[in-house]
């Protein structure tokens, strides 16, 4: 059956050029999820959707058809999101792949889209981007239910502020084994979303890449490897 | 029925080009060799001719049959500002205002993370060593105002002030003959963010 649907909230992920004049943008939309749609003659001068197209803006789309085959037939600024700069800007690339290769066609997360939304808030307006990182990897793997309660060990105990833990992905927090790599303080604190310690931050970014790895599986994130290869010059 | 070898071979090979499929393909190559076979020899010979005589020159990284374009070898521009663009056609744009007497690089391309483009498909590291020439004094970042064309400009300009060199962006806002009522709310935004002292 073919759906229509109008004025959904919405966020552009990415764009590609398709046939002569035409773009595929995958986007992130409130009721939907992550979708692909087409939109027609895009890319004809003077077409003005294009400039609208861009990601990290809020808009409302509307697009009709089934599968492949949606069109996007309009697209409305929302205003007030104002376009990432500098490093925030990579950091909102960043975000825009763990959704393109994460999140599954389809499915609403409406959650998941305030998190996102809150995240490119943040990116705008604070100085500091690895809570804002941390934070929104880990709702998106709590979402997706790839990252177990950090709150109690997966057998159900009490994790100690003053003890070590590891992590055994698919189970969630156990006591600690050989390679027992977080102390029980962080993991309460990523727990209640207190990124304020730096020690929280650096285990964070250590938890959240192993978790990010396993469900990535072996092609590398784009955007990592980009910042390794500017490094680099 | 299958299709002649060398027939098969050029519709193939037309699909080379930028939005051509199959059906597309097909449809050129009919029309090629049944209607204007002259348009085809000089199709031909116009490829073969430009793959054998254009490089990229050395300088600004453009198309040139020579190893220095004339651009660049131009006594009348001037060699303390140079501009950087993401495509030839985007120099060409440049060009036709007659507003700019200074010299360009064209990166052929913009950082595009989620395509896998990185500063070494685009040429940064050409860049770098292009603006450090000694007689450069200030480089004007005119990449596109895509998500894209902002981070390529944000890294460039990293990468060339921490060498030392002046970096501007050109500016953005509203366009000439303007009139907010009928100008998209984005432009607005950033033309009101990126406000200047008048």
């Amino acid at each position: 059956m073919s759906e229509r649907v109008d004025g959904d909230p919405a966020f552009v992920l990415h764009t590609r050029p398709w046939r002569e004049t035409s773009l595929i943008v995958d986007i992130f939309s409130r009721h939907h999820g992550r979708l692909g749609l087409v939109a027609r003659g895009a890319r004809r001068a003077g077409a003005a959707v294009k400039a609208r197209l861009i990601p990290f803006q809020p808009l409302t789309l509307s697009w009709f058809g089934r599968g492949q085959l949606r069109t996007l037939h309009a697209a409305e600024w929302q205003g007030g999101g104002l376009m990432l700069r500098g490093h925030a800007l990579m950091c909102g690339f960043y975000l825009n792949e763990l959704l393109l290769r994460l999140l599954p066609e389809g499915d609403a997360h409406e959650t998941l889209f305030d998190h996102y939304t809150l995240a490119l808030a943040d990116l705008n307006s604070r100085p500091e981007v690895e809570p804002v990182l941390r934070r929104f990897e880990l709702d998106l793997l709590t979402e997706l239910g790839y990252a177990q309660s950090l709150g109690h060990l997966a057998s159900g105990g009490v994790i100690d502020p003053e003890a070590r833990y590891g992590y055994e992905i698919g189970a969630g927090v156990i006591p600690p084994n050989r390679a027992a790599g977080y102390s029980g303080r962080a993991l309460l604190a990523l727990a209640a979303g207190d990124f304020s310690q730096p020690n929280t931050l650096a285990e964070g970014k250590l938890l959240m890449r192993a978790l990010l790895a396993h469900y990535l599986g072996d092609k590398p994130l784009a955007t990592r490897q980009l910042l390794i290869d500017l490094q680099r010059l | 029925m299958p299709l002649p070898g060398s027939l098969e071979t050029l519709i193939d090979a037309l699909r080379a080009l930028p939005g051509v499929g199959p059906k597309s393909a097909a449809r050129m190559a009919y029309h090629l060799l049944q209607r204007d076979r002259n348009g085809a020899a000089r199709l031909a010979a116009g490829l073969t001719h430009a793959l054998d005589k254009l490089h990229h020159c050395q300088r600004c990284n453009n198309f040139s049959e020579t190893p220095v374009c004339d651009t660049c070898a131009s006594p009348r521009r001037d060699a303390r500002q140079l501009c950087v663009v993401e495509m030839p056609t985007d120099l060409n744009r440049l060009e036709e205002t007659q507003a700019y007497k200074g010299l360009y690089f064209v990166l052929m391309g913009r950082l595009s993370p989620l395509d896998g483009i990185g500063p070494r498909e685009i040429g940064l590291e050409r860049l770098i060593e292009r603006a450090r020439d000694g007689v450069t004094e200030e480089v004007i970042l005119a990449t596109n105002f895509t998500a894209e064309g902002e981070a390529t400009a944000h890294y460039a300009s990293e990468l060339l002030k921490a060498r030392g060199l002046k970096v501007t962006r050109i500016a953005r806002g509203l366009p000439a003959g303007g009139e907010l009522e009928h100008v998209d709310g984005m432009t607005i935004a950033q033309a009101l963010l990126d406000r200047r002292p008048a």
